[in-house]
């Protein structure tokens, strides 16, 4: 089927494949014998001009040959790429274990986290948020709660004055009171935010510091669905292990009220240092809410009862994440920021 | 309060130590913070007799001669060196020979002292630390054998409970309370105090007369008088007993007084009968500008408010809160008048802190004392006056009681236990459990009915009942249960969710989030002022002068973020902060409280790394960071003119505004003296975006858009402005915009330079696509000409020559 002027072309590609060098090299060839101005391409394209015996014959051959040249083309092709891969690998030499190059990382801050852990593992228990302001009146967030002025209970709560009327709340229950006066029963809220205490600074005590009150008022409501409910929230905060105890204790603005300890994770109950040796560690205060706090917003205590607790955000985050002094919280050391990225 | 825990088994029998019955108390809602052995760390220290004084050695450094003693610890003699002023032949006292161990660890080793072998230490009280006292010497125990533990020998050999008693439960402020509540819980039998008075002589009205002026703030007035009383030291019980619960043993009749405050919680108060004009008792307010001294020697200054113990003639109690100077007992007293009553718990608070006078008297009339028991305590307060001081005690009692206590009675339905707790004991056990609180209780039916006893007032309605029982059956009782009822959508605030979005786009863009405190320093508070700022908003009662104002700038907080943190050796510190200032406004508080993202950044713009040091944050960061808050919001916004926030440089300061013009967010360089106030050496550049401001803007409504179907057209043009033009990139920018028409589908500033000359370049990118064809070279030219011309000529710049 060979064809002298088809085989001189083919001749001649064979030696210059077989010469290539290169990558590029061979592009060359490749254009130089099959491109558009190829010179098989030519020869094909010029068919008309030859005797018609000759027509298949040169056509059967060049075709044959472009597909040899082709093949030919591609296993050099790949064999030089493979050397040149391999040769620009060697060059560059990458050294892999050099830190790879990371988008910069920020940090939420570890109260925020608590936060909103909170405030989801609530929220799946069907508790919307509500907020309030940090400057209260007196009326809210006292005598609506049933402490009235010159009640001892106000030594419970060292508290910051604006004036004889507003101050900066101690807690979030005035909250429960605007809740309460905005809306008619069922209620079923948390409420994050900053409260005050007029504390000085130390590892445990801080002049601001941060709560989420729960409220649940409705026609059946018992303590024991706040048992229940903090159950709940005690196992999702701080593992499947969790176990909570209720003891009695006092709040103006609840009865029956209740500190609530979970078992030291720790030791799980059998004393350590976190829990200084008791087993158990406070980690909320709670109770029904009291019936005259109920008829202060409206609200009629033969209808509904509910219950409410509060706790300390930072006391959360710090037996969370083992943090044993409060004012790190506040002073905002990149070097304990960046530990919550 | 210290509860020494035999005491307590003086009036119930407990089969309990001191641990469990702390257990059992907290339970029961009575916190009990520690229990801890009444003796001291004390090993090996004995009762010794000083047999001999075998010569003096000089004087020692506290001035008093030192003696070489011979004592005797029974069976062994020791040599000791003794500097007391009590030491004195036959005296029985603290001696620790050596290998005795004092508190905090001190061994007593034979040591040489004034060249002489001391073969131990007679010890005072200090030493020992079982008390204060010291320069009285060496602690005498007299009624103990030489050789005897001297712990056992002063009765130490007890626990006690340090308790903390809420505000509602002042019945718990005494020995008998917490004896009472154990017996409810245990179901001992409680033994009050027996007091066996021997009344003889004149009765006590021929000698005391009672008049209660103010019986809205004395609803009771007991007095009893007691003759004959010789003042002295306490014996040694009452001693002990007294610095048991952390008191100064002072004299009989006072200690007499303090004893049984602790034990039934009764304030009482002893007067020299013979300095009370007319033997007669005036309870009355004081008058306005009524000046009195009190016995502790301070005068003070009192109001109309204030209720006074006065006699017909002067002041001499400030009632319920301390006696008078005036009518003190003192070592001549021979005759004293005993008041206990019963003052409002609400006028004793405010006086005593009016006064700034807090005392154990004002500490439980403030919390209500018992009104039916104060006759009890007078009377066991006579009785031991008469064992430990002698005297006879003049028959009956004074007893003024115009407002006498109603019978109390509460209705408990057992279906409200249950309705409360979601648990509910058989009336039968209720019933045990109320009673042995000592509370009354009749069966009405289903129900009970309550009788109230006037120690506990803290008992006034049926869900107070309701946590009695829980109380005492046990917390623990109560079942877990989730709550019923209908469910409801949760919702969260818009500002809620606000402040989650920015806080994600934040940390995302790798900042640092903050939290700081809202108290502001009135110093800096100036800095940060401009002229026209309200007055920022004041506390009353600062913890400190430098934290007495309330954060009026929202860049405060992150700023002394970064203060520390340059300090602590960490340059690069970008941070931000979700926070609230404080302002004066409308609404019930009278304040509003607008809230605010605070960003501050200095030093690197990322962490170094190997690949190249990073640059420099600069103005255009804090920009960034702004405009990536307000699209993380869906806020659009353009730049606008220098903001209404002082703290800016002024030629570095810009805002972010809506298309209304409203200004959502300030950036710019912080103004050195501020950033100088807070010790920060480097440029600092901030943003601050006002979440309100936002929270009232229309955010872009997300839409979607087809894609391009026709290949775009790229196209480069700089240009050079002169370097006495004023001229910004928004400007060109808009003009641009403007002359390229629709096609004109993006616009990129992508380089800026500045020539050494003070000229400078700008270069867009710009990318013309059409929506239905496939734009020509010959149709993007014209356009590009267009734009070249109208911006050249507006502006008078030139078009860069590439």
């Amino acid at each position: 089927m060979a064809h002298p002027r088809v085989d001189a072309i083919v001749q001649q590609a064979r030696a210059a494949v077989a010469a290539a060098q290169s990558s590029d090299e061979l592009e060359a060839i490749r254009v130089g014998v099959l491109g558009r101005q190829g010179s098989l391409t030519q020869l094909l394209r010029s068919l008309g001009t030859l005797a018609p015996e000759e027509r298949p014959l040169v056509g059967a051959a060049a075709n044959e040959a472009k597909r040899e040249l082709e093949g030919l083309l591609d296993a050099r092709l790949a064999a030089t790429s493979e050397t040149e891969r391999q040769a620009e690998r060697s060059r560059k030499r990458l050294d892999l274990t050099l830190p790879g190059r990371r988008p910069p990382k920020g940090s939420l801050h570890p109260l925020t986290r608590v936060h909103d852990e909170i405030v989801s593992i609530f929220a799946g228990l069907g508790f919307s948020v509500v907020e309030g302001p940090e400057i209260e009146t007196d009326h809210h967030n006292f005598e609506a709660l049933n402490i009235p002025r010159d009640h001892p209970a106000r030594d419970m709560q060292d508290t910051f004055y604006l004036s004889d009327s507003t101050l900066l709340r101690t807690h979030t229950s005035p909250v429960q009171i605007r809740a309460m006066l905005a809306q008619k029963p069922p209620v079923r809220i948390i409420v994050p935010g900053k409260v005050y205490r007029r504390d000085g600074v130390d590892m445990t005590h801080s002049p601001m510091f941060h709560q989420v009150e729960g409220l649940a008022v409705d026609r059946a409501i018992t303590m024991a669905d706040l048992k229940g409910t903090l159950e709940l929230f005690a196992r999702e905060m701080f593992g499947p292990r969790s176990r909570i105890r209720f003891r009695p204790s006092f709040f103006p603005f609840t009865e029956p009220s209740a500190e609530v300890d979970v078992l030291c994770f720790v030791c799980h109950g059998d004393g350590c240092r976190l829990c200084k040796q008791s087993g158990w560690l406070e980690i909320l205060g709670s109770g029904m809410v009291h019936p005259q706090v109920l008829r202060n917003v409206g609200y009629d205590p033969e209808e509904v009862t509910g219950w409410a607790f509060g706790m300390g955000v930072e006391r959360i985050a710090m037996l969370k994440y083992g943090i044993d002094d409060l004012r790190l919280f506040f002073e905002n050391d990149l070097r304990f920021l960046k530990q919550f990225a | 309060m210290k509860i020494p825990y035999a005491w307590v088994r003086e009036f119930v029998d407990l089969r309990l130590t001191a641990g469990q019955a702390a257990e059992r108390l907290i339970n029961a809602g009575i916190e009990v913070a520690s229990v801890t052995p009444l003796a001291p760390d004390l090993k090996g220290v004995i009762v010794g007799e000083i047999e001999a004084i075998e010569r003096e050695l000089g004087k020692g450094h506290s001035g008093y001669p030192l003696f070489l003693c011979r004592v005797s610890a029974g069976r062994d003699h020791y040599s000791v060196v003794c500097g007391a002023p009590n030491t004195k032949v036959g005296v029985r006292a603290a001696f620790a020979p050596p290998g005795a161990v004092l508190p905090g660890g001190r061994r007593i080793v034979a040591a040489k002292i004034h060249g002489v072998q001391s073969q131990g230490m007679l010890c005072s009280e200090r030493e020992l630390g079982i008390g204060e006292e010291h320069d009285a010497g060496i602690l005498e125990v007299t009624d103990a054998s030489p050789g005897a533990d001297l712990v056992g020998a002063l009765g130490l050999e007890d626990q006690v409970l340090e308790v903390e008693i809420t505000p509602n439960r002042p019945d718990c402020l005494s020995v008998l309370g917490i004896a009472r509540e154990l017996a409810a819980l245990t179901g001992a039998r409680l033994r009050p105090p027996q007091v066996a008075l021997k009344e003889s002589g004149a009765a006590a009205r021929s000698l005391a007369r009672v008049r209660i002026e103010a019986p809205d703030l004395c609803h009771r007035f007991t007095a009893r008088v007691i003759s004959g009383v010789t003042i002295g030291p306490s014996p040694a019980w009452l001693r002990a007993r007294l610095r048991a619960i952390g008191l100064r043993p002072i004299s009989n009749v006072v200690d007499v007084t303090n004893y049984v405050l602790w034990e039934l919680g009764q304030p009482l108060h002893a007067y020299d009968y013979e300095t009370v004009a007319d033997g007669t008792i005036v309870v009355r307010r004081a008058r306005a500008d009524e000046r009195f001294t009190t016995l502790d020697g301070q005068e003070r200054a009192l109001d109309a408010s204030m209720l006074l113990i006065a006699d017909p003639r002067r002041a001499i109690g400030l009632a319920g809160v301390m006696g008078g100077a005036n009518t003190e007992v003192t070592g001549g007293t021979k005759r004293v008048l005993l008041e206990s009553a019963w003052f409002a718990p609400a006028s004793i608070r405010r006086t005593s802190r009016a006064l700034g006078l807090r005392t154990d008297a004002a500490y439980r009339f403030e919390r209500g004392a018992d009104v039916e028991g104060l006759v009890t305590a007078s009377a066991r307060a006579a009785a031991l006056i008469a064992e430990t001081a002698g005297g006879t005690i003049a028959r009956g009692v004074v007893d003024a009681y115009p407002r006498k206590r109603k019978p109390q009675h509460v209705r408990l339905r057992m279906s409200r236990v249950k309705r409360v707790l979601g648990i509910a004991p058989s009336p039968a056990l209720a019933r045990k459990v109320l009673t042995g609180l000592g509370l009354p209780v009749k069966s009405r039916g289903a129900d009970l009915e309550v009788t109230v006893p006037s120690f506990r007032r803290d008992l006034s309605m049926e869900d107070d009942l309701v946590e009695e029982i829980i109380r005492v059956w046990g917390y623990d009782r109560i079942p877990s249960t989730l709550p019923g009822g209908a469910i409801s959508l949760v919702t969260h605030p818009a500002t809620l969710r606000q402040s989650q979005t920015v806080r994600q786009a934040l940390v995302g863009a790798g900042l640092a989030e903050v939290v700081t405190y809202a108290f502001s320093d009135p110093a800096r508070v100036e800095l940060l002022r401009r002229p026209a700022d309200p007055k920022p908003v004041e506390l009353m009662n600062p913890l400190a002068q430098d934290a007495s104002l309330l954060r009026t700038h929202p860049l405060e907080g992150v700023l002394s973020a970064v203060a520390t943190n340059v300090r602590r050796q960490q340059a690069d510190v970008r941070v931000f902060e979700v926070g609230k200032t404080y302002r004066w406004g409308d609404g019930d508080t009278g304040t509003t409280e607008p809230r605010w993202v605070a960003i501050a950044l200095t030093g690197g713009r990322s962490e170094p790394g190997w690949a190249g040091a990073p640059e420099p944050v600069d103005v255009y960061d804090a920009k960034g960071l702004a405009e990536h808050v307000l699209a993380a919001l869906s806020v659009r916004a353009g730049t606008g003119e220098a903001g209404a926030l002082g703290g800016f440089e002024p030629d570095c300061h810009g805002t972010l505004v809506a298309e209304g013009g409203a200004i959502l967010a300030e950036f710019g360089e912080v103004a050195a003296a501020l950033r100088e106030s807070f010790g920060i050496a480097a440029p600092v550049f901030a943003a601050v975006v006002s979440l309100d401001a936002i929270g009232a803007t229309a955010a872009v409504a997300l839409r979607y858009q087809a894609l391009p179907r026709f290949p775009a057209v790229e196209r480069d043009l700089a240009f050079v402005i002169g370097a006495d033009q004023s001229l910004t990139a928004a400007q060109i920018e808009s003009t641009l915009r403007e002359e390229a028409g629709p096609l004109l589908r993006r616009l990129v500033l992508f380089d800026v330079f500045r020539f050494p000359d003070g000229r400078s370049s700008l270069a867009w990118r710009l990318l013309f696509q059409a929506e239905d064809r496939t734009l020509t070279d010959a149709e993007v030219n014209a356009i590009q000409e267009r734009v070249v011309r109208r911006v050249t000529e507006t502006f008078h710049i030139t078009l860069r020559s590439s």
